[in-house]
């Protein structure tokens, strides 16, 4: 078991005041704290910089612990116990030890609940954990309104052990959720010990990144390319929408990047559904015949239209 | 089928995440969790959807022992970029359609 530095963690001096081993506790905290830190890596960080400080800011486990700090400094080995150790010492508790090292287990382990370490949330009684499981959910299932079957991992309780067994459960989706939202399930959760209650899962809905729909709210948008001619004399083209397609009709003088709002063809709201807006998008032929060349020619001698009037104006 | 339960009571909340009333208080008087209804604090329910920042805020309450003002700040600003990072993912897409012609 490998002996942990805790002021080297801290990056402190092992003479360090408690006041000095708060700050900087504090500083490195703020850096790695898995809620404002998503970086894989942080959360493990954080808890060996609170596992660190949790010894280090009560004199009595600092003090414990520089004994057998000054053993391994000495030694400059940091892989061989100091005499005296006690390793194998864990007390059988499964649930609050979890989240120390196995060093800390070894010297701190036997003192029972009595050392609060990190998240020090009120442990009641022994309830089971709360899940929150990531859902991806497509467009097409939103409206569809049908039932998905989830998989997860969820902590169980068995002969006093703490395990992680794969469910499966079949959710129906709720009209009306959104991208980001979290729904409850009461009691789909970690189970406890006992008859103590069993924990909640949280579904975290995420929109799967449609093909052609994106998701602003309730609202989808769906890019449509036009031809020049299209978008300059109207005409009538055909829409996708999540429930088949429809018909639109495309004004004359549409301009690219303009939008046309078809009620009610967007995801349903709680009450009501949200809207599709539909974008122009003129596309240029890639491909020009002699024929297509000289229509083009005579469309440009004809027409007077400058498009880049405006920057005319702002040169004057 | 499981039941799908939107809203928590503060009762279910206390007796469930291991969290205190009186730091619930706390998070409603920030403005990190607003009930959905009550007057009374008795009476309150929250959107399930809340519970995730309380547990955060909590978290980070005894994590980083700072105040609740300073963690009321925190959250909403990850709430902000939570947003804004959505925002941006939808406009890149958007944008990508429009130079790109999307995900073809």
């Amino acid at each position: 078991m490998e002996f942990k530095d805790y002021y080297k963690l801290l990056g402190v001096e092992p003479d360090a005041d408690v006041k000095t081993i708060k700050t900087a506790y504090r500083k490195l905290a703020r850096k790695y704290h898995p809620d404002v830190n998503p970086e894989p890596g942080a959360e493990d960080k954080f808890k060996e910089v609170a596992e660190a400080y949790g010894v280090l800011k009560n004199t009595e486990t600092r003090a414990e612990y520089d004994e057998l700090y000054r053993y391994g400094g000495k030694s400059r080995n940091g892989s061989q116990p100091p005499p005296g150790w006690q390793g194998g010492a864990q007390s059988g508790g499964a649930q609050s030890d979890a989240d120390f090292s196995d060093f800390f287990n070894s010297v701190f382990g036997n003192r029972g609940g009595g050392f609060q370490g990190y998240s020090d949330f009120e442990q009641s009684a022994a309830r089971g954990q709360d899940v929150e499981v990531e859902m991806p959910i497509f467009l097409e299932d939103i409206v569809a309104d049908v039932a998905k079957t989830i998989e997860y991992r969820m902590p169980v309780f068995e002969n006093g052990q703490v395990r992680d067994v794969n469910k499966k459960l079949k959710v129906k989706i709720p009209k009306g959720v959104s991208d980001g939202e979290r729904i409850r399930l009461k009691g789909q959760g970690g189970s406890a010990q006992g008859d103590a209650p069993s924990g909640d899962l949280y579904l975290h809905i995420r929109l799967v990144p449609h093909p052609m729909f994106d998701v602003e709210g309730h609202n989808l948008l769906v890019t449509l390319p036009v031809a020049p001619w299209e978008a300059a004399l109207g005409s009538k083209v055909t829409v996708p929408t999540l429930t088949g397609k429809i018909s639109l009709s495309v004004p004359p003088n549409s301009q690219s990047g303009q939008k046309l709002r078809i009620k009610g063809k967007g995801l349903p709201m709680k009450n009501g559904t949200g809207d599709l807006y539909v974008i122009f998008k003129i596309v240029i032929p890639e491909n020009t015949t002699d024929e297509s060349k000289a229509l083009w020619q005579s469309l440009s001698e004809a027409s007077a239209f400058d498009p880049r009037a405006q920057w005319e104006k702002q040169n004057a | 089928m499981p039941n799908i339960v939107l809203k928590i009571s503060l009762q279910e909340l206390c007796a469930q995440e291991g969290i205190t009333e009186t730091m619930v208080i706390e998070v409603v008087e920030h403005g990190i969790a607003e009930p959905l209804t009550g007057d009374d604090y008795n009476d309150w329910i929250f959107e399930s959807d809340s519970v995730h920042w309380m547990k955060k805020a909590i978290r980070l309450y005894h994590d980083l022992d700072i105040d609740w003002v300073s963690i009321s700040m925190v959250i909403d600003l990850l709430q902000q970029k939570d947003a804004l990072l959505k925002e941006n993912e939808r406009l890149k897409s958007q944008l990508d359609r429009f130079v790109n012609g999307g995900y073809e």
